[in-house]
């Protein structure tokens, strides 16, 4: 199958294991009891459905996405983006340069349409956030949540055969400037390349928590609610006793019948742009002021290099490797990312006859990016009960990222670029190294960068200390009573690698602390 | 009034908005996708209209409406310069037209323009004459390394299967046994 933008490979809507419930089940009012009710199941809530479901907890978890098994997601790009993304992927946080960013809206959450690449937090992050916000999380502390997140999520280097030439090209410009690149780790079961990550993996080889964590959990008895928005926790005083909402119709356009679930403890993970608005839907504050605030976003961008030699970047695996080399000056991964044609012609400038020379070369371009890990803070409002996020780009961040893309433009010319196109409002383009220097040598004003990014985090911020933190050591909203946060926003400070595998972690180990603590959280 | 626990499974909605253009807006886009696109997109204007609307029908609802208003904006701002609206301009009338929008007097000139190529331009590609056109072909692709990999690797992907579901508690020897005790 092709790509196509008509009706017919849309996605087909197979058996569900039993226990998923949709919006073809929920046809009236529901109400529901149980132990713990998650809300979301990405990163942050799958793994703690899964561990409590196994501990013998009546876990229900609802989902405002839907739930899709691996044979829907087909070629079909943009139908892709349209059912896995949130806002068909057109999110923007407001600021100078805007900055779109992307996050899943369907059982499995991010973790359907991320790359997989599964690093632990660094050491020097957690021993900061240990020194500056008091947590405990030592690599020692977290190496058991670690290891089992990466045992469950099969974590491990790429095969050899599945590594596209785009890659490969990196490899060699990296090697070429004597720079240091590793091979991926990622959450993968012999991937065998399709390049097909962002849109659903169509060979079950990337074991997202929708065909890991979500599987197990529903082993283990729990329910799974799919096309369940939440509107709001339900409160009695300081106790939060279950959940509000109601069913999603129409993309998230539409409102059924509502579902109102009772429950013993309740788990926010609707990542670091919902969850804060969740909680201010609520009625619920911090008393540190940081609720919604302390929004980091790893800010990207990205360049296409043309080469003489037949690339086809779309056979083999998405990112199989990292630049390192630059970490120390907060510019943290380069990495080669192909993209399908349609969303490579949406980022050029390029238009009519330009743009159709360009995209002839499509199977010539190596598509290739870096993360900033960036040192000022945004802020997600709750404006009529939806997220807003602002973010603006610090003058330094904005300077460390023009430094990476020069360097990141040394290393594809080291690999035999002809020619690259720079994330700048008005088509740049660069042909040679000299060029890049000149290009280089004065700041590029921020407000014509292309910036984008799919790392939201920190906004309900982790700490010891409730006046300046939103929940405590694993997750607990302070001054609430059972009321779990376990996603993105719990993270202090960026983390400057993906932060998949350390939200797992830290979900795991917060799942740890209720098992242990299960009198407590049943009474 | 019909009542959701009355309807049929068939009855209900499916998942994507359905969203249409205006008459405005549709004509509007498809006099702009020989500015936008190439040549050779040409027999498939209808085609790729209709794909940008698939695409503002998945997009926030604010973002839709000042789409379409933004469209009508266009159409009427060509009056004072070409005596006819944008949908009637061609040629090089239309391009100078949309370049004006493109280098625009205000942000919002050179925003929109922004937009009408980003969506223009990912409707165009994602059409299968064009995908073919630049030799992507990702359906046969992704068969034939499903095939492999369900083959080649069969022993260690049924390995990772059992492993998703056998039983490793957490906390060992605590079961809160709220339920009765499921799968493993
Ligand atoms: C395209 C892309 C590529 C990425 N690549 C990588 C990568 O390679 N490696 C890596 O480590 N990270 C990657 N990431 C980031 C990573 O996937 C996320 O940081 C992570 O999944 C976030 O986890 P989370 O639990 O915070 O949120 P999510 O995984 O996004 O889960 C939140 C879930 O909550 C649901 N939800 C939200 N609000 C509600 C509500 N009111 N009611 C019900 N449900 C709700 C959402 O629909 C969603 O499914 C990528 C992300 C994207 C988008
Ligand atoms: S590149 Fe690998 S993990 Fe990604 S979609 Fe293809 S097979 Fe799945």
């Amino acid at each position: 199958m092709v790509a196509s933008s008509r009706p017919g490979p849309a996605l087909i809507e197979g058996a569900r294991p039993t226990n998923v419930f949709t919006r073809h089940e929920l046809l009236g009012d529901t109400v529901l009891d149980c132990d713990v009710v998650i809300v979301g199941s990405g990163s942050g809530g799958a793994p703690v459905a899964a561990e409590l479901a196994e501990a013998g907890f009546d876990v229900v978890v609802l989902e405002e996405g839907s739930y899709y098994a691996t044979r829907d997601f087909t070629a079909d790009t943009s139908a892709m983006v349209r059912q896995l993304y949130r806002d068909g992927g057109a999110s923007m946080a407001l600021g100078t340069p805007p900055v779109m960013f992307q996050e899943g809206r369907a059982v499995g959450g991010s973790t359907v349409i991320n790359g997989g690449m599964s690093w632990r937090t660094p050491d020097e992050i957690l021993a900061r956030w240990q020194k500056d916000h008091g947590l405990d999380v030592s690599p020692q502390a977290l190496e058991p949540y670690f290891e089992r997140v990466e045992k469950r999520i099969h974590v491990a280097p790429m095969d050899h055969d599945a590594i596209g030439n785009d890659n490969w090209l990196l490899k060699k410009g990296a090697d070429a400037k004597g720079w240091n690149i590793i091979g991926n780790l990622r959450n993968q079961a012999h991937c065998v390349g399709s390049n097909r990550c962002a849109f659903g993996c169509p060979t079950g080889a990337k074991q997202s928590t929708l065909v890991s964590y979500i599987p197990r959990a529903l082993h283990y008895g729990a329910r799974v609610y799919a096309d369940v928005r939440v509107d709001r926790i339900t409160m009695n005083g300081k106790r939060a006793v279950g959940v509000m909402g109601h069913v999603a119709l129409n993309g998230g356009a539409g409102k059924g019948p509502s579902i109102n679930v009772r429950a013993k403890l309740v788990v926010a993970a609707c990542g670091a742009i919902h969850t804060p608005a969740l909680l201010s839907r609520s009625g619920l504050q911090s008393r540190s002021g940081q609720l919604g605030r302390n929004l980091s976003l790893h800010p990207n961008v990205k360049v296409v290099a043309l080469f003489d030699e037949d690339v086809t970047g779309w056979r083999g695996a998405h990112q199989a490797f990292q630049v390192r080399e630059f970490a120390h000056e907060n510019i943290g991964t380069f990495a080669a990312v192909n993209l399908p044609p349609s969303i490579i012609a949406m980022s050029l400038p390029h238009k009519g006859a330009q743009l159709g020379a360009l995209m002839d070369r499509y199977n010539h371009m190596v598509v290739a990016g870096l993360l900033c890990e960036d040192t000022d803070t945004g802020h997600v409002k709750t404006l009529r009960g939806r997220p807003q996020a602002f973010y603006q780009l610090a003058e330094r961040d904005a300077a460390t990222m023009q430094r990476g893309l020069h360097l990141l433009s040394e290393l594809l010319f080291a690999a035999g670029a002809k020619q690259i196109i720079l994330p700048f409002a008005h088509a740049t383009q660069i042909c040679n190294a000299d060029e890049a220097r000149k290009l280089f040598a004065n700041p590029i004003p921020r407000s014509s960068w292309e910036v984008v990014t799919v790392h939201m985090m920190g906004t309900a911020k982790m700490g010891r200390d409730r006046t300046s933190s939103v929940t405590d050591n694993f997750g607990f909203m302070h001054d609430v009573d059972r009321l779990l946060i376990s996603d993105a926003s719990l993270f202090p400070t960026p983390i400057r690698v993906n932060p998949m595998e350390t939200i797992m972690a830290l979900a795991t180990r917060a799942a740890g602390h209720v098992i242990d603590n299960a009198k407590k959280f049943l009474q | 009034m019909t009542t959701w626990a009355a309807m049929t499974r068939a009855q209900v909605p499916t998942d994507e908005v359905s969203y249409q253009h205006s008459p405005t807006g549709r004509a509007v886009l498809l006099s702009l996708v020989p500015v936008i696109c190439p040549v050779e997109a040409a027999g498939c204007a209808e085609a790729i209209v209709d794909h940008v609307a698939l695409t503002l029908g998945a997009a926030p609802p604010l973002l839709r409406k000042g789409f379409g208003a933004g469209l009508a904006t266009y159409d009427l701002g060509a009056l004072p310069r070409y005596r006819r609206r944008a949908r009637f301009l061609t040629g090089e009338r239309a391009e100078r037209y949309y370049d004006s929008w493109a280098h625009g007097p205000t942000p919002i000139h050179t925003q929109f323009a922004h937009a009408l190529n980003q969506l223009m331009s990912l409707a165009c590609y994602e059409q299968p004459e064009m995908a073919a056109r630049i030799g992507y072909a990702p359906g046969p692709w992704i068969e034939e390394v499903t095939k492999k990999r369900l083959s080649v690797f069969r022993d260690d992907v049924r390995k990772q299967d059992a492993q998703i579901l056998a039983p490793d508690p957490l906390r060992p020897g605590v079961y809160v046994g709220r339920r009765k005790k499921a799968g493993g």
